[in-house]
């Protein structure tokens, strides 16, 4: 199938070359078979649209996208146009791989994005990077099961539950369940997900992965005091049996939890199991407010590309309205920008994935932090997260991830990043 | 003249298959070697700069590498001899001439047969936590109900001996057919012999047999050896490493450094350091083969 699909996008772009067209190499992730399509789609709507650019998509497996693009990186065999997970975007802009958007983007466009995708996009302060949806990550509830546990039904992240309220509605949600385990915090996910739905509980309670004024120390930050009592108070839930592994991935659409640690990915699924039952709910608040994740795929220029201007003019066509859209429409994420949110039925105003939108917007999100160390302290948070939850001291796992990510620092001279080009 | 040519042509003809050696065989090889001890990182602008030892001492200091030697030697020393015994076993049953015996053949090499993730994924659900779980209930079964339900995967004391057993159940088969091929060498006359000499099974077995398959056993052993210390599939998929270390072994924390951290030193010199292990062992392994034939 990907083979129709990787014929099906190349198939203008064996023909011999015409004279006066800009000819753009695309890279995108193979994602699920419906984004596939859409982009795909896209391409051709764009060659289609215009006359001068003629846009030659390719797609690379999603498993191993990001090692297959740094081989490639340093082959010196980038494409012109390549998608890359957001939270990597500091590390190829650092290796140079990278133009800056700022000056090609139009001003309309950029005013138009989301904050939490410029966020993301940014680099020792220029625009590397824009996607064209964002994702999503908020508390899946069973309003049934909530209200038999008398608890009130937070509307906005101003009133989230606080860490303690939750913990004794886990403990009350806990006495009606028949095993006790009524949180799914999806354990059963890769490695990323880690990183991406547990490092806001630092940020909520007044720590964070790394400084960001200069990224240059974990130390007093990942390993404050704050970050340690949220992270040992995480341990608790899954000490005293609140979480259920979810090895099968059905732990709340077949009714064995009330509540789901979850992201926008899910609300298909979770609406068809329990519909008007099913409520979305900020994640709970450490002490500095309901911080919860964000961060997607993006789309950047490569130095390869000698004509950025050409590639921005995909990128901006990418997030038209009726484009992102279409996007949105295949993978359920949230729309870049604010015109494609009013026009979307999910998100726009009084839509039921509102909340996303909310968060995205109204600064209840941190992106994983924009610096080339970023896959060091992605790990070793990870592996701190897994020894806590296999109940190593909360303490000494923070202190070893703290060890390792200023080493790495340290070893690279600080990533100072590199002079504008 | 006449006697050089024949070597030329031999070079020649060689010439493919070596290069195809020296490229893809030795060239990464040396260069995993200089690059333990570099600064190197995945794509770095940063210039290269050697570092001396500092790779290896950082890799000898770290907690989980260190654990990470002493799971693969563990899993070593459990596994190869428990699954040589278990593949003589089968092989010695199913060289008998018995109703079905190509199905079982069949069966016991399966498992090789399928790819190492696909029988990492089944082996995490039949380790499922909870009483539900098939190995749970099994076991609860087998003890009249006296098993309390355990984790596996995420046990400290059980996660290796889980990986154990699933490495036994997976790799025995190839043995057993080595062994097979083995024993289907050893002449007929000999047993015979033996029958007459008044021999009974068990010193048949260990008079003719096991003499005969020498060979065929220490190859296996070897192989065994390499292959056990190669050990990673099973953890990445089913337990990565944990829990705290419980489990990893050197492949999965070099894929880790290289390709996780991009810190593409450190997992050179742990590659180094375990090439360097297993060609000490199997070294070991031959000579100690090699003075047993001479005293025989």
């Amino acid at each position: 199938m990907l083979c129709a699909l990787l014929l099906g996008g190349c198939s203008p772009g064996d023909d011999d070359k015409t004279p006066g067209v800009t000819r753009l190499s695309v890279w995108a992730h193979a994602g699920q078979a419906a984004e596939r399509a859409v982009l795909t789609e896209q391409a051709a709507r764009f060659n289609a649209g215009q006359s001068g650019i003629e846009v030659d998509l390719t797609f690379l497996p999603e498993r191993d996208y990001n090692a297959q693009v740094q081989a490639a990186a340093i082959a010196g065999e980038l494409p012109d146009v390549l998608e890359l997970d957001g939270p990597y975007l500091a590390n190829y802009a650092w290796q140079g791989h990278l133009q800056p958007l700022d000056t090609w983007l139009s001003a309309d466009i950029r005013d138009d994005l989301l904050p939490s995708i410029l966020a993301q996009g940014t680099y020792n302060g220029r625009l590397f990077g824009v996607g064209t949806f964002d994702s999503g990550l908020a508390l899946y509830g069973r309003r049934s099961l909530l209200e038999a546990a008398d608890a009130a039904i937070p509307q906005d992240p101003e009133d989230a539950w606080m860490a303690a309220g939750f913990d004794a509605l886990l403990r009350r949600l806990a006495s009606n369940d028949p095993d006790g385990a009524v949180l799914d915090l999806k354990l059963n996910y890769p490695d990323e997900w880690f990183t991406y739905a547990f490092s806001p509980v630092l940020q909520s309670a007044g720590g964070d992965l790394i400084e960001r004024e200069n990224f240059q120390t974990a130390r007093g930050v990942l390993n404050c005091p704050n970050a340690i009592a949220a992270m040992g108070r995480m341990q608790g839930w899954l000490q005293d049996g609140r979480v259920d592994p979810n090895l099968d991935d059905a732990a709340f659409v077949s009714g064995r939890v009330a509540l789901s640690w979850a992201g926008h990915w899910e609300y298909r699924r979770y609406a068809e199991a329990f519909g008007d039952d099913l409520v979305l709910l900020p994640l709970p608040d450490f002490g500095h407010g309901a911080y919860t994740g964000q961060g997607s795929w993006v789309w950047g220029v490569t130095t390869h590309c000698a004509a950025p201007a050409a590639a921005v003019r995909f990128i901006e066509f990418l997030l038209k309205p009726d484009e992102i859209l279409a996007m949105t429409a295949a993978n359920g994420a949230v729309p870049a920008t604010g015109s494609a949110i009013a026009r979307s039925p999910l998100y726009r105003e009084g839509g039921p994935l509102r909340l996303f939108v909310t968060q995205l917007a109204g600064g209840y999100v941190v992106p994983r932090p924009q610096t080339p160390a970023y896959p060091v302290i992605s790990a070793a948070f990870r592996q701190a997260f897994a020894d806590i939850r296999d109940g190593a001291a909360v303490e000494e796992a923070l202190d070893r991830a703290v060890q390792l990510i200023d080493r790495d620092i340290s070893d690279n001279q600080g990533y100072a990043p590199a002079p504008a080009p | 003249m006449s006697a050089a040519t024949p070597r030329c042509a031999g070079w020649l003809l060689a010439t493919p298959a070596l290069l195809g050696l020296l490229v893809f065989v030795a060239l990464p090889f040396v260069l995993a070697v200089v690059l333990a001890f570099t600064n190197l990182r995945l794509g770095s602008p940063l210039p290269l700069e050697f570092v001396g030892l500092e790779q290896f001492r950082r890799i000898f200091t770290d907690p989980a590498f260190t654990r990470a030697l002493l799971n693969n030697a563990l899993f070593v020393l459990v596994v190869v001899p428990l699954q040589t015994l278990l593949a003589l076993a089968l092989a010695l049953l199913l060289q008998r001439r018995m109703r079905g015996r190509v199905v079982f053949r069949t069966l016991f090499f399966l498992p090789v047969v399928f790819p190492l993730s696909l029988i990492a994924v089944v082996w995490v659900l039949i380790y499922a936590p909870g009483p539900e779980g098939m190995m749970n209930s099994f076991l609860a079964l087998v003890s009249g109900g006296a098993w309390d339900a355990r984790d596996f995967l995420r046990d400290p004391w059980l996660a290796l001996p889980a990986i154990m057993l699933t490495s036994l159940w997976q790799g025995a088969g190839f043995q057993m057919v080595i062994l097979l091929a083995g024993l289907q060498a050893i002449p007929g006359e000999l047993y015979e012999a033996a029958a007459i000499d008044g021999a009974g099974r068990l010193q048949r077995l260990w008079y003719v047999t096991l003499p005969q398959l020498r060979n065929t056993l220490i190859f296996t052993v070897l192989v065994t050896t390499i292959l056990a210390f190669r050990l990673f599939d099973q953890v990445q998929i089913m337990t990565r490493g944990g829990p705290r270390h419980a489990s990893t072994t050197v492949m999965f924390e070099a894929v880790q450094a290289a390709f996780t951290r991009q810190q593409v030193a450190s997992g050179a010199a742990m590659t180094v350091v375990l090439f360097t292990v297993v060609l000490l062992i199997t070294g070991l392994q031959r000579r100690v083969a090699r003075q047993v034939r001479e005293v025989a």
